[in-house]
């Protein structure tokens, strides 16, 4: 049924389609919708779950790592300083291989204070084990919180389901909803592989000895491992059933293109415009977007960027000391195949609009350097407050 | 609508989950030190002269189980229902508690004990063993030679006691009154001695003659007739002082147990004396209708008599005059006139005893319409001449002749050779008589000493039956448990408490028995107020408050129903908790063999 | 009466366990699951028993149990609550067992959340007075007067432990109380009746000993505890809906025989230790004034 829901409206009507039965979340602008709507689904029984308030974002991760434990289905959503306070918790719930989903709206991180789009929040979290998967759209959170249960449950590791502040978190849009029925479909009811059982006592996330914490660290990156091929199935399964597919990456006319944009969240909708124009000028532009980005999509991007001349990273975020991450990570994961250079550009940091100028001078400053400079460059900085 | 099988793989997952039980860790290796059950000696076991197994006695009572304390104190003594009523309990004196808040009521839950399980036939586990064939010839029914039959014939010995009197029981017949111990008591008792198969013949006294005459008929020979001749005064007129001892036996016997009619008798009386038997003169004078006097030559705190029964004489309205000796006892008509001379206290004699001497001139005479004395009292003959210590072995509460008259080994005891002459020495030395004949027929003289001492308790005199007959009590260890050895922690204060006594003014007016039992949830009161000193109660102090559940609590097979606790030192850290908390000193830490 | 009578049964914790000998937190979780039973799961923070629970693959204890991070015993026993109730494992008690330093100091926000949520489980504090798991440094809950590794030598803790049942009842919730492992009677009663309200939060302040932490010989581990109670340095007393106060112990050991068998309070003058019986009394008289309403 197609309706305009707004990103977070989205993100929780798909939690309640998932029958999850256990949220736990403490507010922080711009997640508060989320958690509203699922507050106002368990009260009138529209979700037949509960809704625990706790006093701490730590407290949040907490709670729902108890009932992920106790073997029901469980969502919690956070964003910036308290994502960043949640920070010990979310290694927990990836070393206790709890099949958790959380939507992570991306925002600055302070001081000073802000509330706007940026996306340093969940890539600090980027070693933590959790599966991260950046959306652009509306429709593309609903589909992509359906899909990380299936996908959390199968390799026993927790997903982040990303969406930018305000720009899509509090943007409305149409987006298709799906009957309960065919989700009930999709997503089987939760079959924990472990859980607190009195009739098989066990004691979970005990200590770890040396001869075997290794092991059990190796068990999850080898899960990560699996998540390409499984999230493919899963898609495949979804598209059957709802026709729709987005894959660990999105391209756009890379097949020809010279100089490729790699980028992610709903930047990506304004590069694509860009991408349009460019092709219109006679430019071959192309547009890489990252969609899954941990696992690191490596396989994709070689595939994907094999021809390109040049690419251009566009990053919403710094990682201070070194420079944009997606670069970063692209740039090793780029290591023995295609020698292209990458270019590496920050922008829209705390909310500050990528717009369509932004793009082009992307393209244009990438087209027109020989070779990229290891510093990523800034784009729309006002150079003159930094005297 | 069948939803698409589009079935993911289960994938390996290796993460901390656990539930292998840390049993596999043998901890018991983080130490050598090794705590052990070492159940010990209770003081007043040890200052009982009968070695009763008090601790255990107490325990069986506190919960309920009165058939099993009673047959535990008939293992060591057959006369609880008389000890019960008339023992000076030495055994409270030596109790623990009296330095926790008062000694336990030990004495009065005897009493309670007999009167619950006392009647009806002997249980199966008192029963005598096989016959051995030998017969032992006892003179004197009184409580030694009461107890030596029990013993002997619970041994499989058969027993014939002569007694002179025309009833048995002897002092505790004739000697000790009514209102301390009534017959019917004691006729129950003689009654379950007599179930063993031993015979008792009545106003027949075994005499050198009777001796003579059927000597081929045994094996040996337990004299145990008391010191029933009492001693005159030496004083001009002594001879006209009425035997108190007599004076107790015609009473017994003749049964002036009331107020005589006749108001021509004497009023008042002196008793001239400051032991048991004196006080039992005043007291039974008393209720005969005549005012007795006490008269004795120390002070109150001198006199041999028990305290408690100085006390009750004196609430009855017996009158004590102190520091008086008598002088010289004069008859004229109708009363007796008696010369006394006033003495003070002196430095202490050689027997520690504060020494008196007379006051120079100061006498005054003092009339009565009858005078008795109760200055102590000796062995009829030919035992009392019998009872030199040379050529005999001294054993702790008996005199052996290995070679007597009529070529018989001769044991003697009770008054006739103990120093403290209570019924509760008296029963010591009928068991040591019993188990000094019993090594001696079996393994000979040699084995006596060595035999008697594996029998003792605490290293005292006191010897046990049970661990004789190779009961469970012959592996406790000998050491005694002081007061300092308890954990005081586990217990409350508590108020002992007696059966209620009749007020002295009613008391008084008849031979009815004074004291009454406790009421049974009393008792149970008062038997919980023993620490059991050294012996495991069950409290589980051990297996509670162990910080490795090493303790562990196993119902034993065997048909008794206490459990069995066991330390399983593959697992105990030696940290010694358990004996901290084992609050009656059951428990010892050892060091474990390498 | 003989307790040898009423039980013969099993354990739910194991030996073999690496607690210090004597360790009082071990008595105190073998009492707490004996009345308990086995229908029962444990949430267990960083602290002494974190380590105790055992090494993969081994677990201490029969019963389940979730190891957590330092900060969040209420969080996570809310969480488990939640599942066990939606999937209709009404009867299951879960208790959080957490160290002095995961109740008083990290972990007492959660707990305060939990509180008041009136969320349906035992939180049970087993106080060894410091961080003694990281070796014996002081946390809110250790007393006037001890040293510790962060409170060494002279600068021995200057301030006051911290109330915390007091403030427990002060979030309202409908029972909590103090408990000591040398009353064990007291503490399976207190235990059975909060296993029993189901209307909110339910607290234990546990007192457990700590022979190593404390510098006092193991097989005094229950003697000192008992001394803590009849010294009134720590009464045991019981709070119904915040306000109704039940006092279960009482005592007038001077304090001073208390703390001299502890090496933690050895730097103190009999002069500081009249100052702690001053306050011992005048807290003493507080409770009552509570306690007689």
């Amino acid at each position: 049924m197609k309706t305009l829901l707004e990103g977070s409206q989205a993100c929780a009507e798909a939690v309640r389609l998932a029958r999850v039965q256990v949220v736990s979340a403490y507010p922080i602008t711009p997640q508060t919708h989320i958690v509203e709507e699922l507050a106002k689904f368990c009260s009138d029984g529209s979700l037949n779950g509960r809704f625990l308030c706790v006093e701490s974002e730590h407290s949040a991760m907490a709670a729902v790592i108890g009932a992920a434990a106790g073997g029901v289905r469980t969502f919690t959503a956070s964003s910036s300083q308290g994502l960043a306070l949640m920070h010990e918790m979310l290694h927990w719930a990836a070393g206790g291989r709890l099949p958790i989903v959380m939507a992570e709206v991306n925002r600055a991180l302070g001081p000073g204070w802000n509330l706007w789009a940026d996306q340093t929040d969940s890539l600090a979290q980027r070693d933590t084990g959790w599966i991260q998967l950046y959306c652009a759209d509306g429709q593309e959170v609903l589909d992509t919180t359906l899909q990380a249960y299936r996908l959390a449950e199968a390799v026993n590791l927790p997903v982040m389901v990303i969406l930018d502040a305000f720009f899509l978190s509090h943007t409305w849009e149409p987006v298709d909803l799906p009957a309960q029925e065919e989700v009930d479909q999709f997503l089987p009811p939760y079959a924990p592989r472990f859980r607190m059982d009195t009739d098989h006592p066990q004691s979970l996330h005990g200590v770890a000895p040396i001869g075997v914490y290794m092991e059990m660290r190796r068990s999850m990156q080898l899960a990560m491992e699996a998540v390409p091929e499984l999230l493919e199935r899963i898609e495949e399964e979804f598209f059957a059933r709802f026709g729709r597919r987005y894959g660990p990456v999105d391209p756009y006319l890379c097949d020809d293109a010279d100089v490729i944009l790699v980028t992610s969240g709903t930047a990506a909708g304004t590069a694509r415009v860009v991408v349009d124009q460019l092709r219109a000028e006679g430019q071959k532009a192309g547009l890489l977007r990252i969609r899954m980005f941990r696992p690191f999509p490596v396989r994709s991007v070689h595939e994907v960027l094999k021809s390109a001349q040049k690419v251009a990273v566009l990053d919403r975020n710094c990682s201070f000391g070194a420079g944009g991450i997606f670069a970063s990570e692209l740039r090793s994961a780029l290591q023995g195949g295609n020698p292209v250079p990458v270019y590496s550009y920050i922008a829209g940091l705390g909310g500050r609009d990528i717009t369509v100028e932004t793009i082009r001078d992307c393209f244009a400053l990438t087209r027109r350097t020989d070779r990229p400079a290891i510093e990523s460059v800034w784009l729309g900085v006002k150079e003159e407050l930094l005297k | 609508m069948t939803p698409q099988d589009a079935k993911l793989p289960l994938l390996p997952l290796f993460m901390p989950i656990s539930s292998a039980p840390t049993s596999a860790n043998r901890t018991g290796s983080w130490s050598s030190r090794q705590p052990r059950y070492v159940e010990k000696t209770a003081p007043c076991s040890v200052h009982c002269p009968c070695g009763e197994d008090i601790p255990r006695i107490e325990m069986l009572a506190v919960r309920g189980e009165y058939a099993q304390a009673w047959r535990t104190i008939m293992t060591e003594n057959p006369l609880p229902g008389c000890c019960g009523r008339v023992c000076f309990h030495p055994c409270e004196g030596g109790c623990n508690r009296a330095q926790f808040d008062a000694p336990v009521a030990i004495n009065a839950l005897e009493r309670f004990l007999d009167d619950q399980a006392g009647a009806g036939p002997l249980p199966a586990e008192l029963r005598p063993a096989p016959a051995s064939g030998r017969r032992i010839a006892i003179a004197g029914s009184g409580p030694a030679g009461l107890a030596a039959a029990w013993f002997l014939a619970r041994l499989g010995h058969e027993c014939e006691i002569f007694e002179a009197a025309p009833e048995p029981g002897g002092l505790l017949r004739y000697g000790i009154p009514a209102y301390r111990l009534p017959a019917a008591v004691l006729d129950r008792e003689i009654g379950r001695i007599r179930e063993l198969g031993v015979r008792i013949h009545c106003s027949m006294a075994l005499d050198e003659e009777l001796l003579r005459k059927t000597r081929s008929r045994y094996d040996a020979i337990f004299i145990a007739c008391g010191n029933g001749r009492g001693l005159g005064l030496d004083i001009p007129g002594g001879d006209l002082a009425i035997d108190g001892l007599a004076f107790l036996r015609a009473v017994r016997s003749g049964g002036l147990k009331t107020r005589p009619a006749d108001e021509s008798g004497p009023r008042s009386a002196a008793v001239i004396g400051g032991g048991n038997t004196a006080i039992d003169v005043a007291r039974t004078l008393l209720r005969l209708g005549i005012a007795p006097t006490i008269l004795y030559r120390r002070r109150r705190e001198e006199m041999p008599a028990f305290s408690h029964e100085i006390d009750s004489a004196l609430a009855e309205g017996v009158r004590l005059v102190e520091l008086s000796a008598p002088l010289a006892i004069r008859h004229d008509s109708q009363a007796f006139t008696l010369t006394l001379q006033k003495m003070r206290i002196s430095e202490p004699g050689v027997d520690g005893r504060m020494r008196v001497v007379p006051v120079e001139g100061e006498t005054r005479a003092m009339n009565f319409g009858a005078v008795y004395a109760a200055v102590g009292a000796r062995a009829e003959e030919p035992w009392r001449s019998l009872a030199e210590p040379e050529g005999a072995l001294r054993l702790g509460h008996t005199l052996l002749f290995p070679q007597g008259p009529a070529g018989l080994p001769v044991l003697l005891g009770g008054d006739l050779v103990n120093e403290v002459e209570s019924v509760a020495d008296a029963i010591a030395s009928g068991k040591e008589a019993a188990i000094a004949l019993d090594l001696l027929f079996r393994e000979g003289c040699g084995a006596i000493t060595p035999g008697l001492e594996r029998c003792r308790i605490g290293g005292g005199l006191s010897l046990s039956m049970e661990i004789y007959q190779g009961g469970p009590r012959r592996s406790r260890s000998q050491r005694i448990v002081r007061y300092d050895d308890l954990n005081p922690d586990h217990f409350t204060a508590a108020p002992p408490e007696r059966g209620d006594s009749l007020p002295s003014a009613a008391a008084a007016g008849s031979f009815a028995e004074i004291e009454a039992a406790l009421a049974a949830d009393r008792a149970l009161e008062q038997a919980g107020r023993c620490f059991n000193c050294g012996i495991c109660n069950d409290c589980d102090n051990c297996r509670t408050f162990c910080p490795e559940a090493a303790v562990l609590l196993e119902l034993r097979n065997s048909g008794r129903s206490d459990p069995e606790r066991r330390i399983t030192y593959d697992f105990c850290k030696g940290c010694g908790v358990c004996l901290t908390e084992c609050p009656r000193c059951a428990m010892e830490m050892e060091e474990a063999a390498s | 009466m003989s307790k040898s009578e009423l039980f013969e049964e099993r354990e739910l914790m194991n030996t073999g366990h690496v607690g210090c000998p004597g360790c009082g937190a071990t008595i105190a979780m073998k009492l707490a699951l004996r009345a308990l039973g086995d229908k029962t799961m444990v949430v267990i923070p960083a602290c002494c028993w974190a380590i105790i629970a055992g090494n993969y693959p081994q677990s201490a204890l029969k019963v389940p149990v979730l190891n957590t991070a330092f900060a969040t015993t209420g969080a996570v026993c809310s969480g488990l609550r939640a599942a066990l109730d939606l999937r209709g494992e009404k009867d299951t008690t879960i208790i959080g067992w957490a160290g002095d330093g995961g109740t008083f100091d990290i972990g007492f926000q959660a707990l305060s959340a939990a509180a008041e949520r009136g969320d349906d489980f035992i939180y049970i504090c087993y106080d060894n007075e410091a961080y003694m798991n990281t070796g014996v440094q002081r946390s809110s809950s250790t007393p006037w007067g001890a040293s510790t590794m962060t409170t060494p030598g002279a600068s021995w803790k200057r301030t006051q432990k911290k109330n915390i049942v007091e403030i427990m009842a002060a979030h309202r919730i409908p029972y909590t109380a103090t408990a000591n492992i040398a009353f064990p009677e007291d503490l399976e009663r207190k235990l059975r009746k909060a296993r029993s309200i189901r209307s909110g939060l339910r607290f234990i302040h546990l007192f457990a000993s700590c022979p190593t932490g404390w510098g006092f010989a193991p097989a005094d581990a229950i003697k000192i505890s008992r001394m803590a109670v009849l010294s009134r340095a720590f009464p045991l007393y019981e709070v119904e809906e915040g306000e109704r106060y039940t006092i279960n112990s009482g005592g007038d050991a001077p304090v001073y025989d208390y703390l001299r068998m502890q090496n933690r309070f050895r730097r103190l003058s009999d002069g500081d230790i009249a100052m702690i019986q001053e306050h011992i009394n005048r807290e003493w008289e507080r409770l009552n004034r509570k306690a007689r309403g």
